[in-house]
C-alpha cells in the first residue's frame, strides 16, 4: 500500500451541510405531499365546493421582514412540528374509521410521513446550530385542528383532506426557505 | 347511531305491538284539539290515556314509549292510541295502535321512518287513546332538531346514513342564520331530478333518487350557502348476496364452509357484512370462507350462514353428511429411499389412518411430467419404476379418499431426489464415405440414455473372413475413420463405455462395394420452416426401416440421420442446425438384414435465400447489331437457392427496359439483338423460386460497322508508322555501326618516318587546320594521327555532358546518355579488319557520326548544316577523352617512344 497523504475529499455530497440536506429533504416532500393530496382528493372524489373553504390548521406566528433567520427557522420548524403531529393523528383515525390498506396511498401517505418527521429533525439541528432555544420534541397540545369538529365521517375526510394539505403548504414553505439558506451560506463559504 | 338504535328496537321487539300502516293516501288534519276530547262516561271525563312518553330519534326514525294510565285497567276490551305526526304544521303521518286488555298496563312502544331526517326539522307527535265512543286528550311529544344549535356553518343531516341503491332519500342543510342557500347536492350524482324545497326559513331539503353506490368510502352530500360551505357522507350500497354455501371438513374436528360472495355492497366502512356460521360470529374478515369446530360425526347435518349488514340479511344453508364431504390435508415430509425406490410420507391426522385413501403422484423429470396414481388404507408410501437411471426427479403428491371422494388435497411439497446410475443405452450407429475412408459415426448418448459419465466408446470391426480388430476413442469424440479393404463385407460395432459398465453394441455392417450414390436417382426437394417433408415409395427390402441422412451439399460435412419405422414411408426432417440458403444433400437407405442400401438422394435447401448480387463475371461481345452477354457457369457454391434460368435486362438511355430470358439453369450467354448504336447497359439475374437475384451489371458501347473499319485501317495505319519510326530512331542510334558495317574505315598503312613521329608531337588541331589542305590521301590518314595523339578512349562516353563547339569556344552543353552497349559493342571487336574508307565520307566526332559536317577533298571549306563556318585558323578544340570509343578499338598505330 502507498503510504503517501491522502487529498481530502473535494466538498461535496460526502460532506453534505445541514441546511444543503434539510433542502433536499423538504424538496422531495413537497413533490411527494402534493401527490399525496391530490391522491387522497381523486380517491374521495372531494368537491372543490369544500375545499376552497378548508381553513388553516396550523399555527404559527404571522411571517415578518423583521425576522432573522434563526427567527425563521424557529417558525418553520415549530409549523413542521405541528404538521407532523397533524398528520400522525390523522393516519392513526383514518385507519381506525376507515381501515387500513396497502395500496399506493397508503404508501404514499407512510412516505410522507416519514419524510415530514426526518425535514423535522433536520431543520432542528439547524435550529439548535442557530444558537436558538432547544426545540420541543413535540409540539404544545393544541386543541383546534388536532381532532376533526364533529364526528361524522364526512368531516373526517375533509379534516384529512386539511392536513394534507398543511403538509404540502408547509413542505413548499420549507423547499423555498431552506434553498434561500442553503444558497445564502454557499455564497458566504465561498466568500 | 343507528346501529345502536336498531339493536335497541330489537331488545324491544317483546314488548312492543306493531301496528306500523303507513299511510298512503292523503292524511287530512282531524281538526282536534287537545280540549276536544269526547267521553261516554258518566263522568264525561276519559283518563285512560298515554302516560310516561318519551320520544327517541335517530336520524329518519322516531321511536315513541309510552305507558297506560293506570285508570285504564278498568278497560277489559282493544285499546286504542292514535298518533299523529306533524312537521311544521302539517300532518304527515297518522296511524292507530291497539292495545288488547292483556297488554294493558304494559310498555308499548311505537316506531316510525320520517321521510324527512329528525334533526332537519321539529316532529310534532300527538298521541291519544280512544275507546268506543271516548277519546282522552292529546298528548304533545316535540322532537328537537339538532339544527337548532346555531352552528356557524350549514348542516346537512343525516350524517353517515346506509342506503339502497335505487332508493329515494332526503337530505335536508340547516344555513346558519343571515345565510343563503347557493347549492345543495350529491357529489357523483348528476341527476337531474333532484328536488331542493324549503322547509322553512332555514332548513332545505333535498330529494333524490340514489341510483350509484358509493365508490368511496362514501358519497358527500354538500351544501354550500354565499358565505361557506360543509357536507356530510351518506353510505349508499346493497344488502349481501352471497350465494351457494358448501361445507367440508378436513379433520372431522372441524366444518370449513365455503360458499360464493355476492357484488360488492359498497359499505365497507357503512356497514360491513357480517357473517355468522351456525349461530357463531365469523372472524379474520373473510368474506367467502369461515370454520366452525366440531365433532364430525357420520350422518345428516344442517349448515347455516348468516350474512347481514344494514340493507339486508341472507340466510344459506347446507345439508350434507360432512364424512363424504372430506378435504384431506396434503401429504407431511415426503421422503424418498433410493435403495427401493420408495416413496414415503406422514399423516398428521389420525384419522386417515382407517381411510381408504388414493393419492395422485406427479413425477417431473426437468421438462416432462407423469402422474401415477396409488391407492390403499391410510396409504403413505408409493414404490417407483421404470425411472431413468442416473436422473433427478421432482415429486410431488396429493391424496384424497377413495369412497366418496369429495376434492384432492393441496400438493404436498416437492421433494427431489437422484436415482443410481447404468450402463448406457445402445448407440446409435451410421456411417459415412469420405474419400477412400468409411466414417463410422454415432449420436452423442443424451443425459438420458448416458446413464451416467461416458469414459470412451469401443469400436470393434470384423472382416468376415478375418481377425476382429478393435479401437477405442475417447468421450465426447464421437466418429472414427477406418481404412477398409472394398472388396469384402465388414460388421462394425461400437459400445459406449461409463463407470458402471458398457452399453451393449450397436453393429452397421459395411458392405463389399461402397460405390456410393451410382444408380439412384438424384432428385429435388423443398425444405419448410418445418423442416424437410419427405415421402417415398415402400421399400420391400427394408425389413429394418429406412435411415435417411442429410449433409450440406458443398462445404465439410457431420452427418445426421434419423431412423424410421419399416411401416413409415414419410417423415419430417427438422434440425436446429439447418441453415437458410444452403442446398442439403439428403439419402434414403433400407436398413437390411446385411449392410444399408442406398434407394433415394435428394437435394434441397431448407429454406431458400435470394443470392447476392454481382453473382456473374460478365462479357459482351458484338455481333452486328446484336450483343452477346456471357458470363462463367455460378459455382454451387454461390448459389443459395436453385437457378431455374436467367434473364437479361438491357436498356439504352433512351429506350425503355427490355429484357430476354431463359430457362436453361446450365445457360451461359443470352443474345440482345437488334439494338441501335450507343451505350447499353446489361444486367444479368438468376431466376429463382424467391425472386430474380445476383443481379450482375455491364456497360456496352456499340459502333456502326463503317466506324469498325475505319478504325481499322486507323490502327493499321498507325502501327505501321510507329513501326518505321521505331526503325528510324534505331538506324539513328545505331548508324555508326550501320556505317562501320556498310562502309568499314580503310586501315592506315604503317608510318615510320619522322613526319609523322612529329606530327604526333603537335597539336592535334594544327594538323586538323592542316588536313583541310590536303589531299585526299593525306585526308585519309588523319583520322589516324588523330588518334594516335589521345589518351585511350574509356568504354563509355560522359554520362552526364558533351562538348561542343560554338564560336565562343567550348561550353558544357547537356545530352542524352548514351546507352554503352547498344553504340559501343558492335564495334569494339571488330571480326575483320576495317575496310577502306569511302572517298566522301561524314566525319566522325566525339565518337559520334556527325551529320553536321561533310568533308570534301575538292572543297576546301567546310559547312556546317546549320550555316556554320567553321574558320580554318581557328584552334581546334581539345577532342574529349570519351570520343571515338570505336576507332581505338580497331585503329591500333604503331607507338613512338616518347622522348
Amino acid at each position: 500500500m502507498s503510504g503517501g497523504a491522502r487529498r481530502p475529499h473535494r466538498r461535496g455530497r460526502m460532506a453534505e451541510r445541514p441546511e444543503a440536506r434539510a433542502a433536499s429533504l423538504a424538496e422531495l416532500l413537497s413533490l411527494e405531499s402534493a401527490k399525496l393530496l391530490e391522491l387522497y382528493r381523486k380517491r374521495e372524489n372531494l368537491s372543490g365546493d369544500v375545499l376552497a373553504g378548508a381553513g388553516r390548521l396550523v399555527s404559527v406566528p404571522p411571517p415578518s421582514a423583521q425576522l432573522g433567520a434563526a427567527d425563521k427557522l424557529r417558525r418553520l420548524h415549530a409549523a413542521l412540528l405541528q404538521c407532523r403531529s397533524l398528520t400522525e393523528g390523522a393516519v392513526a383515525k383514518e385507519d381506525d374509521e376507515m381501515g387500513g390498506g396497502t395500496g399506493e396511498y397508503e404508501t404514499l401517505r407512510k412516505t410522507v410521513k416519514e419524510r415530514l418527521s426526518s425535514l423535522v429533525n433536520t431543520v432542528g439541528e439547524l435550529v439548535k446550530a442557530a444558537g436558538g432555544p432547544t426545540p420541543a420534541l413535540t409540539p404544545p397540545a393544541s386543541g383546534r385542528g388536532s381532532e376533526p369538529d364533529d364526528p361524522s365521517l364526512f368531516a373526517l375526510k375533509l379534516w384529512l383532506f386539511r392536513v394534507f394539505a398543511e403538509v404540502d403548504f408547509w413542505a413548499r414553505t420549507a423547499a423555498g426557505a431552506l434553498r434561500t439558506l442553503r444558497n445564502a451560506r454557499s455564497r458566504g463559504a465561498r466568500r | 347511531m343507528y346501529t345502536y338504535f336498531n339493536d335497541i328496537y330489537l331488545n324491544l321487539l317483546p314488548v312492543y305491538i306493531v301496528f306500523g300502516v303507513f299511510m298512503e293516501e292523503e292524511i287530512t288534519e282531524s281538526g282536534d284539539s287537545l280540549q276536544s276530547s269526547s267521553c261516554c262516561f258518566p263522568s264525561g271525563v276519559f283518563h285512560c290515556g298515554p302516560e310516561n312518553i318519551t320520544v327517541t330519534t335517530s336520524g329518519y326514525i322516531i321511536l315513541l314509549t309510552w305507558q297506560d294510565d293506570p285508570s285504564c285497567k278498568s278497560v277489559h276490551d282493544v285499546l286504542t292510541y292514535e298518533l299523529e305526526v306533524l312537521i311544521a304544521d302539517k300532518l304527515v303521518h297518522y296511524e292507530e295502535v291497539a292495545v288488547t286488555s292483556t297488554q294493558i298496563g304494559s310498555t308499548h312502544s311505537w316506531n316510525w321512518s320520517s321521510h324527512l331526517a329528525t334533526e332537519c326539522a321539529s316532529h310534532m307527535l300527538k298521541l291519544r287513546s280512544r275507546f268506543a265512543n271516548c277519546t282522552s286528550q292529546w298528548k304533545l311529544e316535540q322532537t328537537v332538531p339538532a339544527a337548532h344549535n346555531h352552528s356557524d356553518l350549514p348542516e346537512v343531516y343525516p350524517r353517515d346514513e346506509v342506503f339502497q341503491v335505487g332508493s329515494r332519500a332526503t337530505f335536508c342543510c340547516v344555513v346558519p342564520m343571515g345565510e343563503v342557500l347557493d347549492k345543495l347536492y350529491l357529489v357523483g350524482h348528476s341527476s337531474p331530478k333532484w328536488n331542493v324545497s324549503e322547509i322553512n326559513s332555514y332548513t332545505y331539503a333535498l330529494t333524490v333518487d340514489l341510483n350509484k353506490a358509493s365508490m368511496t368510502s362514501c358519497t358527500d352530500i354538500i351544501c354550500k350557502t354565499n358565505t361557506s360551505d360543509n357536507g356530510a357522507c351518506a353510505y349508499i350500497g346493497y344488502p349481501p348476496a352471497d350465494r351457494d354455501l358448501i361445507c367440508e371438513t378436513r379433520d372431522f374436528q372441524s366444518v370449513d364452509c365455503m360458499w360464493t360472495a355476492g357484488r360488492n355492497t359498497h359499505l365497507a366502512i357503512g356497514s360491513p357484512t357480517t357473517y355468522q356460521l351456525l349461530e357463531s360470529q365469523c372472524a379474520g374478515g373473510s368474506n367467502d370462507r369461515c370454520s366452525h369446530k366440531m365433532q364430525v360425526v357420520s350422518g345428516e347435518w344442517n349448515g347455516t350462514l348468516i350474512a347481514k349488514n344494514q340493507l339486508g340479511t341472507v340466510v344459506l344453508t347446507d345439508r350434507v353428511d360432512l364424512t363424504k364431504r372430506v378435504r384431506m390435508f396434503a401429504p407431511q415430509n415426503v421422503t424418498f429411499n433410493s435403495s427401493n425406490v420408495r416413496l414415503q410420507w406422514e399423516w398428521t391426522t389420525q384419522m386417515y389412518k382407517d381411510l381408504d385413501i388414493t393419492c395422485q403422484l406427479n413425477i417431473i423429470d426437468g421438462e416432462r411430467h407423469a402422474e401415477r396414481q396409488c391407492v390403499g388404507v391410510g396409504l403413505n408410501f408409493a414404490v417407483l419404476n421404470e425411472l431413468i437411471p442416473n436422473w433427478t426427479y421432482t415429486v410431488i403428491i396429493r391424496c384424497g379418499t377413495t369412497q366418496h371422494f369429495w376434492k384432492w388435497s393441496e400438493w404436498s411439497s416437492s421433494v427431489e431426489f437422484h436415482t443410481m446410475g447404468d450402463v448406457p443405452d445402445p448407440l446409435d450407429v451410421w456411417t459415412q464415405v469420405k474419400d477412400s475412408q468409411t466414417i463410422i459415426t454415432w449420436k452423442v448418448p443424451l443425459p438420458t440414455q448416458s446413464h451416467g459419465d461416458i469414459i470412451d466408446y469401443e469400436i470393434t470391426w470384423t472382416p468376415t473372413s478375418k481377425q476382429q480388430k478393435q479401437a477405442r476413442v475417447i468421450h465426447p469424440k464421437h466418429s472414427f475413420a477406418l481404412s477398409l479393404d472394398s472388396r469384402q463385407d465388414y460388421v462394425v460395432s461400437v459400445g459406449a463405455r461409463n463407470k458402471y459398465g458398457s452399453s451393449s453394441p450397436s453393429t452397421i455392417t459395411i458392405p463389399i462395394l461402397n460405390t456410393g450414390s451410382g444408380g439412384v436417382k438424384l432428385s429435388r426437394t423443398q425444405g419448410s420452416n418445418s423442416g424437410f417433408n419427405l415421402s417415398w415409395s415402400a421399400s420391400q427390402t427394408a425389413t429394418g426401416g429406412y435411415i435417411i441422412d442429410w449433409c450440406p451439399t458443398i462445404g465439410p460435412c457431420t452427418v445426421d440421420w434419423l431412423k424410421v419405422p419399416p411401416n413409415e414411408t414419410n417423415i419430417n426432417i427438422f434440425s436446429k442446425d439447418f441453415k437458410d440458403g444452403v442446398r442439403y444433400l439428403l439419402s434414403l437407405h433400407a436398413c437390411t438384414h446385411r449392410a444399408p442400401v442406398l434407394l433415394e438422394r435428394m437435394e434441397g435447401y431448407f429454406k431458400e435465400k435470394l443470392i447476392q448480387d454481382h453473382l456473374f463475371t460478365l462479357k459482351w461481345k458484338q455481333k452486328n447489331m446484336d450483343v452477346e452477354v456471357s458470363w462463367d457457369p455460378v459455382a454451387l457454391e454461390e448459389q443459395s437457392a436453385f437457378i431455374q434460368g436467367y434473364i437479361l435486362y438491357y436498356w439504352d438511355n433512351i429506350s425503355r427496359v427490355m429484357n430476354v430470358s431463359t430457362d436453361n439453369s446450365h445457360a451461359t450467354s443470352l443474345i440482345a439483338k437488334n439494338l441501335q448504336i450507343g451505350s447499353y447497359t446489361f444486367t444479368v439475374k438468376a431466376n429463382t423460386a424467391v425472386g430474380q437475384c445476383g443481379a450482375t451489371s455491364i456497360t456496352a458501347t456499340l459502333n456502326s460497322l463503317t466506324d469498325n473499319f475505319i478504325k481499322a485501317i486507323g490502327i493499321t495505319l498507325a502501327t505501321i508508322f510507329v513501326l518505321l519510326c521505331l526503325i528510324v530512331i534505331l538506324c539513328y542510334r545505331n548508324w555508326e555501326c550501320i556505317k562501320l558495317k556498310v562502309y568499314p574505315p580503310i586501315p592506315m598503312p604503317v608510318l615510320k618516318d619522322k613526319w609523322s613521329t612529329s606530327l604526333t608531337k603537335q597539336s592535334f588541331h594544327s594538323v586538323f587546320v592542316e588536313m583541310s589542305h590536303h589531299t585526299e590521301e593525306e585526308f585519309m590518314a588523319i583520322p589516324e594521327l588523330h588518334s594516335k595523339s589521345e589518351a585511350p578512349v574509356p568504354d563509355f562516353v560522359d554520362q552526364g555532358n558533351v562538348s561542343s563547339q560554338t564560336t565562343n569556344g567550348y561550353h558544357k552543353m547537356p545530352v542524352e546518355k548514351l546507352p554503352t552497349s547498344s553504340t559501343a559493342i558492335p564495334c569494339q571487336t571488330p571480326l575483320l579488319p576495317p575496310p577502306s574508307p569511302p572517298l566522301s565520307s561524314s566525319l566522325v566526332k566525339d565518337g559520334h557520326l556527325n551529320h553536321s559536317f561533310t568533308l570534301n577533298s575538292t572543297d576546301t571549306s567546310v559547312e556546317g548544316s546549320n550555316g556554320y563556318q567553321p574558320q580554318k585558323q581557328r584552334e581546334q578544340p581539345e577532342v574529349p577523352e570519351n570520343s571515338l570509343p570505336c576507332v581505338l578499338t580497331y585503329i591500333l598505330l604503331p607507338q613512338v617512344p616518347s622522348e
